[in-house]
């Protein structure tokens, strides 16, 4: 009896444990979207004012769904053409992440004004996004 | 006899008027003064939109001074808030939300935001904590330990919407949501941008007017 007691318990606990852990790990995974100022500059994009609901429900949909994904095993099995599709979004998505991180530090402004580079802001801007370009593509398909 | 002949003005952060229109002070403005100047001042032109003003034109209060002393010398002007207000010239059809720029923002922060939440998992090796972490509490190891997985995905869930304050908000205008904050601070910096920028440009056009004068 006391067994199964302690049995009932124990597994409440791992419950707790679970639903506090995925607490932090949801508002932390927010807090740093909103940090990184991505929404406001799709906001802008898309000239969507006021309807920060929108920007939110697609956050809390794909992080959701692609997390019961990954832990449940959901297999879709679907032709490999619809591939192109997280392809194209997640590569954009990583591209303004790494660009919105590079903003956030400040890195570009700095460097161009301790070299005097500003009237050159557009050409580096160009590099910077065709390195991460070239590189990509020779990390995959080269060296993979 | 005489009353005292003072018009209150404040203007408003940020107009949109259509290409090719009269800007008034009515519209930049919110006036108080004697009721049978208010109607006439309301109308008062301030600004004609041409089109080499490109998309943003601020009026400061030194015109809109300027002007009144113009229509009526010796009025006094008596000013509260922001010394200019931003005018944005978008034709009635750009203000609207982009229907397809929307639905692939959408898509891109579905995908992102799923691939960002498994990368991380991937990263700290989420399904050999939970497993440790079951087989900590109970004392038995399991491959899916379902007891863990479904309350952590819950708890990811909630925990956003607690973020985002969708949770205990009863109305809009409780507290606002960080993402609005966030999204309004974005819009003040480039206001503030803008701003500075078309005071330049006017300080840059009055210098060469001088110089060639």
């Amino acid at each position: 009896m006391g067994d199964g007691l302690t049995d009932v318990l124990s597994h409440l606990l791992l419950a707790v444990v679970g639903l506090s852990g995925g607490f932090t790990v949801g508002s932390a995974f927010v807090a740093l979207l909103i940090v990184l100022d991505l929404i406001p500059r799709l906001v802008q994009l898309t000239r969507a004012h006021r309807r920060s609901g929108l920007f939110e429900s697609a956050i809390v949909f794909g992080a959701l769904f692609w997390m019961c994904a990954d832990l449940y095993d959901w297999r879709m099995g679907w032709p490999s053409g619809w591939l192109l599709m997280p392809a194209v979004f997640q590569g954009v998505f990583v591209g303004m992440f790494a660009a919105a991180l590079t903003e956030v530090l400040n890195v570009i402004p700095i460097v161009s004004e301790r070299l005097s580079l500003k009237p050159y802001l557009f050409s580096l801007l160009l590099a910077l996004a065709l390195g991460k370009v070239a590189g990509s593509l020779v990390d995959w398909l080269w060296f993979r | 006899m005489e009353k005292p002949s003072v018009v209150y003005v404040r203007l408003r952060r940020r107009v949109v008027v259509q290409p090719g229109a009269v800007v008034t002070l009515g519209q930049v403005a919110r006036l108080v003064t004697r009721s049978d100047w208010e109607r006439q001042l309301k109308e008062m032109p301030l600004h004609r939109v041409r089109p080499e003003d490109g998309s943003m034109v601020v009026i400061d209060m030194l015109q809109i001074v300027k002007a009144v002393h113009e229509w009526l010398p010796g009025l006094t002007v008596e000013t509260f808030g922001e010394p200019h207000v931003l005018v944005e010239i978008a034709p009635a059809a750009g203000r609207k939300p982009r229907l397809v720029m929307l639905v692939l923002a959408w898509l891109l922060l579905f995908f992102g935001s799923g691939m960002a939440l498994m990368n991380f998992h991937a990263d700290v090796n989420m399904p050999h904590v939970q497993y440790r972490i079951t087989e900590l509490i109970t004392g038995k190891a399991e491959r899916h330990p379902w007891l863990f997985q479904i309350p952590y995905s819950l708890g990811v869930g909630l925990g956003m919407l607690l973020f985002f304050n969708r949770l205990f908000r009863k109305r809009r205008s409780d507290d606002p949501n960080p993402l609005e904050v966030e999204m309004f601070t974005y819009q003040e910096n480039v206001n503030h941008y803008i701003i500075t920028e078309e005071y330049r440009k006017k300080h840059d056009e009055e210098e060469t007017r001088d110089r060639g004068g």
